[in-house]
């Protein structure tokens, strides 16, 4: 039985003749513990779909059964509830509230469910401890780096211990080695049971799923089950084939271009593995030579 | 179960301390008029039941002018406010006088006329007070003592005599016992031979000041300025407290006829002044605190439109509370606690202020401003339920964002 079940859900913006198709009958069966990759060019309906399967957003038609029961019938106070308790959301802008210290921040969806203040700071600073944010507690998201307060937001996620975790372009705005933590956190949970969703543009990231789905125009025209760790080839492929629009769009598909090139030398994954451990250090070297310059 | 969304509404204003200045000026303002408004009512009432203590409240006041509307038993029905302010005029007579010195379980009576005029003294001039023509009843019937010198005694009745109150002391003399100086009214001058102890204000009608008050014997006044006094009031003090009621019918009954059947004098005891003075006062309170109370609407309105503001430009952190499975009920909370809490806030600072303003004008005035605790219960309810009111359009506005939308809108 599928955790989440989409059958020909559309989404439809505008009227008239300016209406916009931005899901176009899209079928999707995602089973519980699974790690999914969404893929795909701007505009092709990614976060339309995620705001879909998160509660935010409803379906123009067609069907969404969230652990079999269809989404439709709640009312809005149950689909508050049901975001509350059941999905974790990471943005690729992090939307924490920057009035709140990290602390709260955490503990807020509690607040919704209305645990008491003590309890809930508890739990959100135990999942601080478990994202390795322990000694930013009370720092205000201001006063951290891009991947600490994505490390945040995940930890803020996964206060209600959410069954599904939807992480919209969660390194989109992070560094290299950021975006490694991020991804080894999320790749983490989802070896804890829970069922990943992610947008990405990165083909590389795709290698911690395990299905990539691929858009375009508002349907999904490839799903395919990969093994962790692997890229998929039409990962890599993707990219170039469809059209791009934006420039973010072009950057995918120079790294993607990128990847290919060591492929004729042997394993991919090995490579761009050693590779991102190379400029890790790089990058590890340049901090220490501006320690000692300061020294 | 406590959600935090007070310290959060508290931190809120606290970020922005002048817009939420602002926004709660108006109530805070609007609170300090009415309760400033009110108290002053309050206190000036107050005085004059202490009025009464001091004139005893088996006085019977004769005053010209149909001050009151009485029902059949007697019983005041309506105040004329025409009549009922000041001194009043014009149809008393010497011979309404003699008819109340004739009656019986009469024990004591003083008539009151009064010459609407300043004087002076050298070159000094004073114009804002008035002549009372007195008899020597005058100081024991309102039981008022003369502070310094004597008041005038029988044997002086007709002679060019004066006592004063404080206020003509100090601004025609410029001192505080200016005894054996004199003072000229009409060109025939006076001695004054006595001075007041202070009046408490209003003791024969609202708007008297009787410290600026120049008290000559009454035959004398009436043969320097024959044509122009006139009677305002005969004070009149029954045998016994038991017949006050016989002799005010006695009274009325003997005007009335002569005056061809006409009211146009009222007969009043001691407790219907209260009551007329407190009616007057009440209906121009009422009035003042009416207008007063606009200022706490636009002060509510002061909230609703910064929280209309607040609303949209927090749509970014809405959409983010209710991706995070806030209901819209917690999101209209949230903003209802932000708007109480204004209102909360302005409520406080609001009555913090009355009372300073209540301690500068004792300071100041003569007035002493009397701040009811329920005043202030009023003041905060006021300011709470117009918190709530006046949020709830914004909160509802806050609750209702489409989640996806607010989370789109990233200003």
């Amino acid at each position: 039985m599928p955790i989440i079940s989409l059958k020909d859900v559309s989404k439809l913006y505008g009227f008239g003749d300016a209406t916009t198709v931005a899901l176009d009958e899209v079928n999707l069966d995602i089973e519980a513990g699974e790690f999914v990759a969404v893929m795909g060019p701007s505009g092709s309906g990614k976060t339309t779909l995620m705001n879909i399967i998160g509660l935010l957003d409803r379906p123009t038609h067609g069907q969404y059964k969230l652990s079999n029961r269809a989404v439709e019938k709640l009312r809005p106070g149950q689909r508050a509830k049901a975001r509350r308790d059941r999905i974790g959301f990471v943005f690729q802008s992090f939307n924490l509230l920057p009035k709140l210290n990290v602390l709260d921040n955490v503990a807020l969806p509690l607040v919704y469910r209305g645990v008491r203040p003590v309890k809930r700071l508890k739990r959100a600073a135990d999942l601080l401890e478990r994202v390795g944010l322990e000694d930013r507690q009370y720092f205000m998201p201001n006063a951290l780096s891009g991947g600490q307060i994505q490390r945040a937001a995940i930890a803020r996620a996964l206060v209600n211990d959410p069954q599904i975790i939807i992480a919209d372009e969660p390194t989109g705005n992070l560094d290299s080695i950021s975006s490694l933590v991020v991804m080894e956190l999320l790749s983490e949970l989802n070896k804890t049971g829970n069922t990943v969703l992610m947008v990405t543009h990165n083909p590389e990231l795709t290698r911690y799923a395990d299905r990539a789905v691929y858009m375009h125009d508002g349907a999904i025209v490839h799903d395919q089950k990969t093994a962790k760790g692997q890229i998929p080839q039409l990962a890599k492929k993707t990219m170039q084939l469809f059209p791009r629009r934006s420039e973010e769009d072009d950057l995918a598909g120079v790294s993607a271009m990128m990847e290919l090139l060591p492929q004729k030398d042997g394993s991919k994954a090995k490579k761009t593995k050693s590779k991102k451990a190379k400029k890790k250090s790089r990058v590890k070297h340049k901090v220490k030579s501006t320690k000692d310059k300061d020294v | 179960m406590y959600s935090g969304n007070y310290s959060f509404a508290l931190r809120i204003i606290r970020r922005s301390k002048w817009q939420s200045f602002f926004t709660m000026f108006g109530i805070i303002a609007g609170i300090v008029s009415v309760v400033t408004v009110i108290s002053l009512g309050q206190g000036i009432k107050q005085q004059i039941v202490q009025q009464v203590s001091q004139l005893g409240s088996d006085l019977v006041t004769v005053r010209p002018g149909n001050v009151v509307t009485r029902d059949k038993n007697g019983d005041i029905v309506e105040v004329n406010p025409n009549y009922a302010y000041g001194f009043g005029s014009g149809s008393l007579s010497e011979d309404d006088v003699d008819a109340i010195a004739s009656s019986d379980n009469l024990a004591d009576f003083s008539a009151i006329s009064l010459l609407n005029s300043g004087a002076s003294s050298g070159d000094e001039t004073y114009n804002s007070g008035f002549v009372l023509g007195t008899d020597v009843n005058f100081p024991s019937i309102i039981n008022q003592e003369v502070e310094f010198g004597s008041y005038f005694t029988t044997g002086e009745q007709t002679r060019s005599v004066v006592v004063i109150g404080k206020r003509v002391a100090e601004q025609l003399f410029k001192e505080n016992v200016p005894i054996g100086q004199s003072l000229t009214i009409r060109g025939q001058e006076f001695i004054v031979r006595g001075v007041f102890e202070e009046f408490a204000s209003g003791i024969l009608g609202q708007g008297i000041d009787l410290n600026s008050g120049i008290y000559a014997p009454r035959t004398q006044l009436n043969s320097v300025a024959p044509q122009s006094t006139q009677l305002v009031r005969v004070l009149v003090r029954p045998d016994q407290p038991a017949n006050t009621d016989k002799l005010v019918k006695q009274i009325d009954t003997k005007i009335t006829k002569l005056h061809g059947g006409q009211k146009d004098f009222a007969v009043i005891r001691q407790e219907e002044t209260i009551q007329i003075t407190g009616d007057i006062l009440n209906k121009l309170t009422g009035l003042i605190a009416g207008i007063a109370a606009i200022s706490l609407l636009v002060g509510g309105i002061g909230i609703m439109n910064i929280m209309l503001v607040s609303v949209s430009e927090r749509t970014h952190e809405i959409g983010i509370r209710k991706a995070i499975g806030a209901t819209n009920r917690q999101i209209r909370n949230q903003f209802m606690a932000e708007a109480t809490m204004l209102g909360l806030i302005g409520g406080f600072w609001g009555i913090v202020l009355s009372y300073l303003v209540n301690y500068i004008i004792r300071i100041t005035t003569e007035l002493k401003p009397i701040i009811l605790l329920e005043v202030i219960i009023f003041a905060s309810v006021v300011a709470i339920i117009e918190g709530v009111i006046f949020g709830t359009i914004p909160a509802i506005k806050a609750a209702r964002k489409n989640p996806i939308d607010a989370l789109r809108n990233n200003a």
